[in-house]
């Protein structure tokens, strides 16, 4: 009696289902007088509709043959059954696939510059010319970058 | 002829063998239907939706899993489906304030009219557990095969069926109980 009540408050205590299912299972589905407290299996049928008390007639059976025929045009044959849907779910999954590579290309190809070649913004900050010598002398050099291009014009001259 | 022959003649495109599962069907998955939802019209609903549902998808059933727990899963869920319905039109009307709405029957041409559950105390218990109480009163189902219907773990449907017989034993106690006081 102690028993059954410490497993009544612990039922109520954690309103966790494993550990419900737990208590029920250890305790209770074994317990003659906790199961007193449940309603029977006649109890229960009782009050409900059986089967045997189910009555139809053709009116089931016609409208699902008429919704069948209306969604597929008539009668399935094994290959439409079973192909379609598998067809269909290849169809998702190459599309998705066409999808993920084309978005992945996209990302690589914006990031991407043939190797030499760097990006315009970068140009400036990594071009570097201490001096120029032309003939072993010292040379004038103007460097030239038109605006927006990824090109650099070094324009060296002796002095004589 | 053996369900399985069955399954594979439908999937063959053969109408006559799904005429049979469903006439095989009708009677517990309407007993079910009725049980649930609580009227007889929406589980004609739910069971026409139901059979269409499970010709349309035989082709991803795993013949490894119990048939009729999967068509029961399919029916579960139609049956849900058709509460949530029912919730939502319910809390239209309720908006609007048109309670005449309720009295318009849903069709017309039906011969029976629409019945209230089989009985006002199953009203008092959830869907989940009506579906429970109603597989292991009708078909003598374990918290296992229930688990595999509700798609749950055993626990959660050993609780659903504890607590759907501990509402219907103190509901039918009170029921006495008025009965001897009035």
């Amino acid at each position: 009696m102690s028993h059954c009540k410490t497993v009544e408050i612990f039922y109520a205590l954690v309103p966790l289902k494993p550990w419900r299912g737990f208590l029920i299972r250890s305790h209770i589905e074994k317990c003659p007088r906790c199961l007193a407290g449940l309603a029977s299996r006649e109890a229960v049928g009782s009050l409900l509709v059986k089967e045997t008390e189910v009555k139809i007639g053709r009116s089931l059976w016609t409208g699902v043959e008429s919704a069948l025929a209306a969604d597929s045009g008539g009668e399935r044959t094994k290959d439409r059954a079973v192909r379609l849907p598998v067809m269909r779910r290849w169809g998702w999954a190459v599309a998705t696939a066409f999808l993920v590579v084309l978005i992945t290309g996209f990302l690589l190809l914006k990031n991407f510059r043939p190797e030499g070649t760097a990006s315009t913004a970068a140009l400036p900050a990594r071009f570097a010319l201490d001096y120029v010598r032309i003939g072993g002398q010292p040379a004038d050099a103007v460097v030239y970058h038109p605006q927006g291009s990824d090109m650099i014009i070094v324009w060296a001259g002796t002095n004589n | 002829m053996d369900e399985q022959e069955l399954i594979a003649g439908c999937l063959r495109g053969r109408m006559e063998d799904f005429r049979m599962i469903v006439e095989q069907y009708t009677g517990p998955a309407m007993a079910l239907a009725i049980n649930v939802l609580g009227n007889r019209d929406d589980a004609e609903d739910a069971c026409q939706e139901l059979f269409i549902q499970v010709y349309r998808n035989l082709g991803s059933y795993d013949p490894r899993r119990s048939f009729k727990n999967w068509v029961y899963t399919i029916l579960y869920r139609r049956c849900l489906d058709h509460l949530r319905r029912r919730r939502r039109s319910a809390e239209l009307v309720k908006k609007m304030g048109q309670e005449t709405i309720l009295a318009i029957p849903a069709n017309p041409g039906h011969s029976h009219p629409r019945r209230s559950l089989p009985s006002d105390l199953l009203e008092r218990l959830k869907a989940k557990e009506r579906t429970a109480l109603g597989l292991w009163a009708n078909e003598g189902y374990t918290a296992q095969e229930i688990s595999e219907v509700l798609l749950c773990s055993a626990s959660t449907a050993r609780v659903y069926l504890f607590q759907a017989r501990k509402k219907i034993k103190k509901l039918l106690e009170q029921g006495d109980v008025s009965l001897q006081n009035g």
